[in-house]
């Protein structure tokens, strides 16, 4: 086990070293319950709690109006720092916009 | 232990914890333990239009896994010493596995 | 183990270990599929794909060059 791990510390020789090679950089993370965030990636660890600068939050809502269409409106939310709790998170991906 | 000792650096200052059933409890952080459980003073319900029954309370404890977020007061961050700290405990975590 | 088995028994994380690199759908719990190459899986099944295409109901919704997937959210990884 550990002489793979031992394989240079760029590589990603575990789910959560991609997580790490976002450090400082913006990425995009994807929450339970229709949310989405966008923010400069300050601290994680195990359990994917996260810290976030410059966040925007995106929820989607869908609604359904008297023709019964459903339609989905987003609200957004800036916040300047921001702590995720790990258990929502779904998804992190780095984001090179 | 990272997010442990974050929020103890926060102690005494003003945050905003929003729950996974959406109330956004703003008030002064009192006490923080291993499980991110936190205890809240001076408590004002951000969106208590919504939920008017929680007028009354002035202090809460609230169950670290209940939570969202909480929203950080971004000048009591200082974001390069939890990225090094982020690192350090990722490298911790890689040698215990 | 010679005589008649069909073949080697195999347990879980010698199937992930196996699809290393391969193309994989991921399904989540919540129905949202992921397609992409596998980069890594640890024991939680958090996953890192690349190349990965997110399907909402069957549609494409998104792609994305790297993801990590947070292994509770997982319902399986089949190789594609």
């Amino acid at each position: 086990m550990a002489e793979a791990e031992a394989g240079g510390a760029s590589s990603v020789a575990e789910p959560l070293d991609l997580v790490r090679l976002s450090l400082d950089e913006i990425v995009f993370v994807k929450l339970r319950g229709d949310r989405e965030l966008k923010g400069r990636l300050h601290a994680y660890d195990s359990h994917c709690n996260l810290v976030l600068g410059d966040v925007e939050e995106t929820i989607y809502v869908v609604e359904e109006d008297e023709q019964e269409q459903e339609t989905v409106r987003t609200t957004k939310r800036q916040e300047e720092m921001l702590f995720v709790r790990g258990d929502s998170v779904v998804l992190i991906s780095p984001q090179a916009s | 232990m990272l997010f442990f000792s974050f929020f103890k650096t926060l102690i005494n200052h003003t945050v905003t914890v929003e729950l996974k059933n959406d109330i956004r409890i703003y008030g002064t952080l009192r006490s923080v333990d291993q499980y991110l459980n936190i205890k809240l003073d001076n408590i004002d319900i951000v969106n208590l239009d919504q939920y008017p029954h929680l007028s009354s309370v002035k202090n809460m404890f609230i169950r670290g896994s209940v939570v969202r977020y909480v929203v950080l007061p971004q000048a009591e961050v200082d974001t390069t010493l939890l990225e090094d700290a982020t690192r350090r405990e990722a490298a911790n975590q890689a040698n215990k596995a | 183990m010679e005589n008649g088995a069909p073949s080697e028994p195999e347990d879980p994380s010698t199937f992930l270990a196996e699809i290393l690199g391969a193309p994989v759908t991921v399904k989540l719990n919540s129905g949202v599929v992921y397609r992409g190459e596998l980069q890594s899986v640890d024991g939680y099944m958090n996953i890192a794909l690349e190349k990965t295409e997110e399907f909402v109901n069957g549609k494409r919704r998104r792609g994305y060059g790297d993801a990590f997937v947070r292994g509770n959210n997982v319902l399986y990884i089949s190789a594609t």
